[in-house]
């Protein structure tokens, strides 16, 4: 069987049409708001919890007996959540999402969010999500064949040791990995301005002279399969014009909040700056790894508490400081996990993997709720919550209604969109 | 397009398909970490089968390596809590100065299989400890290594074996040992796995070494494959390792790592090797010795055919310019292009292949060579010194220059677009105005540094 690394090898070969990347032929979007659905300067965060989130013990049915019998070392304290209605609580270490939801009605739960037949494979599962497919070969994300239908200038905002999601994968132009300002730059050993202008044009013209060589130069020459040199290519041309662009953006943001010291945090910050200099991004991709808790992960502290504490103050923060520069309305931060884990914790006080789990989504214009029902924790199968709504319901959703973009050539099937975000006047 | 029958046959030069300096860089990228000029032009002038013959059984280390380096990974210099980047530049400096390269490049392949991160382990001395049987069966007995993994403590952390006792057990080694380190998805079931995972309870850790606890371990008996009996870690291995898909599994694995990842192979092009993979034991230095020698690994069709690695990247250039660089900051460089030697991202190890490059570590990419090349950075000092390498090759005019820069670097297959561009530079560069205060050859150096950063920025370069 193909594996899904080939696969994007090969698709990641093929995808690259244009070579100047959307953002840079695209003047800015002026006005900070969304008059309607679809508004042409709304924008997506995603935010990718990797390594399986246990759901349960992040949205808590803290009144539910059967969840302390399932989790008798890890369970949340039936106080301790954070109280959302009478039934569900956050966990202690999401507070400041909660806040959200209490006092600027700007948080969406979605309750038993999974897909058919779940794979209990990390790397299978992340597939299935990051493509919005659960097709057997799966090389274009969901949003990457968005962005063929509607060029939307993209971002992936990136730690250190990390490569660009499958998500992005399938766009005409190759959506750039950021990981800060600073570093985004081409430097070179130039003794003068002249000298530098010089160089810096020998880099761009060898760049662009690779794509011409899939030609082969001389008889009888070994030539690189062209695709692949071509990828190189386009890569380095996206690159060089992307970093001209954004060595424009003033080096000294000034966040109009304080944002916690986290690595999620610091990729969120750098979105807002990205959000608000105007150069017209409008999708955003972060991740934040870590969520594999097999073994002691906790319960009100602990490992668990940490990534969701990070989660919850980050995104929080991020909420607050672009609302007060004006952009609460045009956010829709969605957070998603590969799956949810066991009902059940292990013997390790931890848990396996599983399915079925919350998604949220942050924003001035999200239905401020709790979707669905919470997954019944007496009716499992093989020990894991059965999921009620597909996710490709909610990625309709933020397709069709929030990015204005037709989701059944993204999704390969018409979901109807789930009702995650509010009316408008 | 490609002929099973004939791709694994051994390679013959012929005159459509010479051994000439093009092949020889190829086998050198991708069977050692690059080549020095001196390597390249024995190797040409060796002819194919004695080349090949010294890369894949290499020389003995030299008394001076080996104590060099197994005193600097003593638990006296890397006692428990040494951070990963030296860990990283302790294995670095192994790849850069060994004399047997392939066998450190296998053993950066098994360790990217059973990719194990010290972020969660935490422990130099379990790291260093999982790098040894690594290192020992990387061109040896894949059953062995697999084997081996099921005990080695570093793993037993890493997926919570540890935590695995009679009656909890917790699933994970069971599941990455059939999904990533053996068969592939597809080739077992869940209930394989919750049985399997009966089997890896109650190992533990004792006096550094992973021992089976029988008073933790579940004895009952286990149905794995449709096999039952009263399995242990090491059975479920065995019987993993006698599924038909497991050989395949690897091949597959292999033949991305050494000739290509830009296309995917045929199940009947890779049918041989997984056969013949079984019918060896499993004895991997046979069957990459069989993959490096053949045909399809000589031809057009796999040439430039992978993305090098970051290490791979860094690598050629410090050996490619007689570099001798402080291996911590070369480690920590190598963060920034998306791998750090003992901490791949996640259990499935780097994805590799396009992913390494997006825009970012594309430009940390070009200043990573900029600041190898660069007297202006405090990171490498000046030990690596295109100037004096280029003095001591005797070239001096700006087409020599050129020439054998791309020569070392690209085996001067680049367009000859390209070519004209780097000698208008030099051209140019002699009419710039320098500061005052630059001696003659400040001037010299300087433009021989920035054309050898040029050259490294070629979208050929970052191909292996």
């Amino acid at each position: 069987m193909a594996t899904r690394r080939e696969f994007i090898q090969q698709s990641s070969l093929l995808g690259f049409g244009t070579t100047v990347p959307a953002f840079l032929g695209r003047t800015a979007f002026a006005a900070p708001t969304a008059e309607k659905l679809g508004a042409k300067d709304t924008i997506l965060i995603v935010v990718q919890l990797t390594g399986g989130n246990d759901g349960l013990n992040t949205v808590i049915p803290f009144k539910n007996t059967e969840y302390y019998k399932l989790r008798p070392n890890i369970a949340i304290a039936k106080d301790a959540g954070k109280k959302l209605t009478d039934e569900i609580a956050l966990h202690p270490a999401m507070g400041e999402l909660a806040s959200l939801y209490t006092d600027q009605a700007a948080l969406c739960v979605v309750q038993g969010v999974g897909y058919p037949n779940p794979s209990q494979s990390h790397f299978r599962s992340m597939d299935i999500w990051n493509a919005g497919s659960t097709e057997e070969t799966l090389t274009e994300g969901w949003l990457g064949k968005s962005l063929k239908a509607k060029s939307l200038p993209s971002f992936h905002i990136a730690s250190g040791n990390e490569t660009a999601p499958l998500a992005l994968n399938g766009a005409p132009a190759r959506v750039p990995s950021i990981t800060s300002l600073e570093d985004f730059q081409l430097k070179m050993a130039s003794s003068s301005g002249a000298d530098k202008k010089a160089q810096k044009g020998v880099i761009v013209d060898v760049a662009s002279s690779g794509r011409q060589a899939s030609v082969p130069m001389k008889t009888g020459t070994p030539t690189s399969p062209p695709s692949l040199l071509d990828f190189v290519s386009r890569t380095q041309m996206n690159t060089y014009a992307s970093s001209d662009k954004l060595a424009s953006i003033g080096k000294n943001y000034q966040p109009k909040v304080t944002y916690p010291s986290s690595g999620l945090a610091n990729r969120l910050k750098l979105a807002a700056q990205l959000i608000d200099a105007g150069i017209g991004a409008r999708i955003f991709y972060v991740s934040i790894d870590g969520f594999d808790t097999h073994a002691g992960q906790g319960s009100a502290a602990g490992a668990h508490a940490n990534l969701l504490q990070q989660v919850s103050d980050g995104i929080a923060a991020f909420y607050r400081d672009l609302a007060e520069r004006g952009h609460k309305d045009r956010l829709c931060v969605m957070t998603f996990s590969e799956f949810g884990r066991r009902a059940g914790e292990n013997g390790s006080k931890g848990t396996d993997h599983g399915s079925g789990a919350p998604m949220f989504l942050v924003g001035g214009k999200v239905k401020s709720g709790i979707l669905g029902e919470q997954p019944s924790l007496t009716k499992l199968e093989a020990g894991n919550l059965i999921h009620h709504t597909d996710f490709r319901r909610v990625y309709a959703a933020v397709l069709e209604n929030w990015l204005g973009i037709d989701s059944k050539p993204v999704l390969g099937d018409a979901f109807e969109p789930l009702d995650v975000f509010a009316k408008l006047k | 397009m490609i002929d099973p029958k004939t791709a694994w046959a051994p390679y013959t030069p012929s005159a459509e398909n010479p051994w000439d300096l093009r092949k020889a860089g190829h086998l050198f990228r991708r069977a050692a970490f690059g080549a020095t000029a001196t390597e390249l032009q024995d190797a040409v002038a060796a002819g194919h089968e004695k080349t090949l013959d010294r890369i894949i059984n290499g020389n003995p280390e030299s008394a001076d390596f080996t104590a060099t380096s197994d005193f600097m990974a003593s638990e006296r210099s890397m006692p428990a809590g040494t951070e990963t980047n030296r860990l990283a530049a302790w294995w670095l400096d192994r790849m850069l100065k060994t004399a047997h390269p392939l066998r450190e490049k296998l053993s950066l392949f098994w360790h990217n299989h059973f990719a194990t991160s010290n972020s969660k382990v935490l422990n130099a001395r379990y790291m260093l400890g999982q790098y040894r049987p690594i290192h020992q069966h990387s061109l040896g007995s894949f059953r062995e290594l697999l084997i081996a993994m099921g005990t080695d403590p570093a793993m037993l952390i890493w997926l919570d074996t540890t935590q695995s006792v009679k009656g909890k057990p917790n699933e994970n080694y069971a599941r990455e040992l059939m999904e990533l380190f053996s068969l592939g998805v597809g080739h077992y079931t869940e209930t394989d796995i919750r049985e399997a995972a009966k089997a890896f309870t109650g190992y533990e850790i004792k006096d550094g070494k992973g021992i089976l606890n029988e008073s933790q371990h579940d004895t009952s008996k286990k149905r794995v494959f449709g096999q039952s009996g009263n399995f242990q870690g090491q059975d479920i291995a065995r019987l993993c390792l006698a599924q038909s898909a497991c050989p395949r599994f690897l091949v597959r694995k292999l033949f991305a790592f050494f000739i290509s990842e830009a296309e995917m192979p045929s199940e009947e092009l890779l049918e041989p090797l997984s056969q013949f993979y079984r019918e060896v034991e499993f004895d991997t230095g046979k069957l990459v010795s069989r993959m490096l020698r053949s045909n399809l690994f000589f031809s057009p069709n796999v040439y430039r055919a992978r993305i090098k690695s970051p290490v791979e990247f860094a690598a050629g250039i410090v050996r490619g310019l007689d570099g001798r660089v402080g291996a911590l900051p070369l480690a920590e460089s190598l963060a920034e292009l998306g791998q750090v030697l003992f901490a791949p991202p996640s259990v499935k190890g780097w994805d590799g292949g396009p992913a390494w490059l997006n825009a970012q570590t594309l430009l940390f990419r070009n200043n990573l060579a900029l600041a190898l090349t660069s007297t202006e950075d405090t990171r490498f000092s000046t030990r690596c010194d295109p100037a004096a390498l280029l003095a001591r090759h005797a070239r001096r005019s700006d087409a020599e220059i050129v020439d054998f820069l791309l020569d070392l670097f690209v085996q001067g297959d680049v367009p000859d677009a390209s070519r004209t561009k780097l000698l208008d530079y030099l051209a140019r560069a002699k009419q710039t105005n320098y500061p005052a205060y630059w001696a003659e050859n400040d001037v010299v150096q300087h433009r021989m540094r920035a054309v050898t950063h040029l050259v490294l920025t070629l979208p050929e370069f970052e191909l292996c």
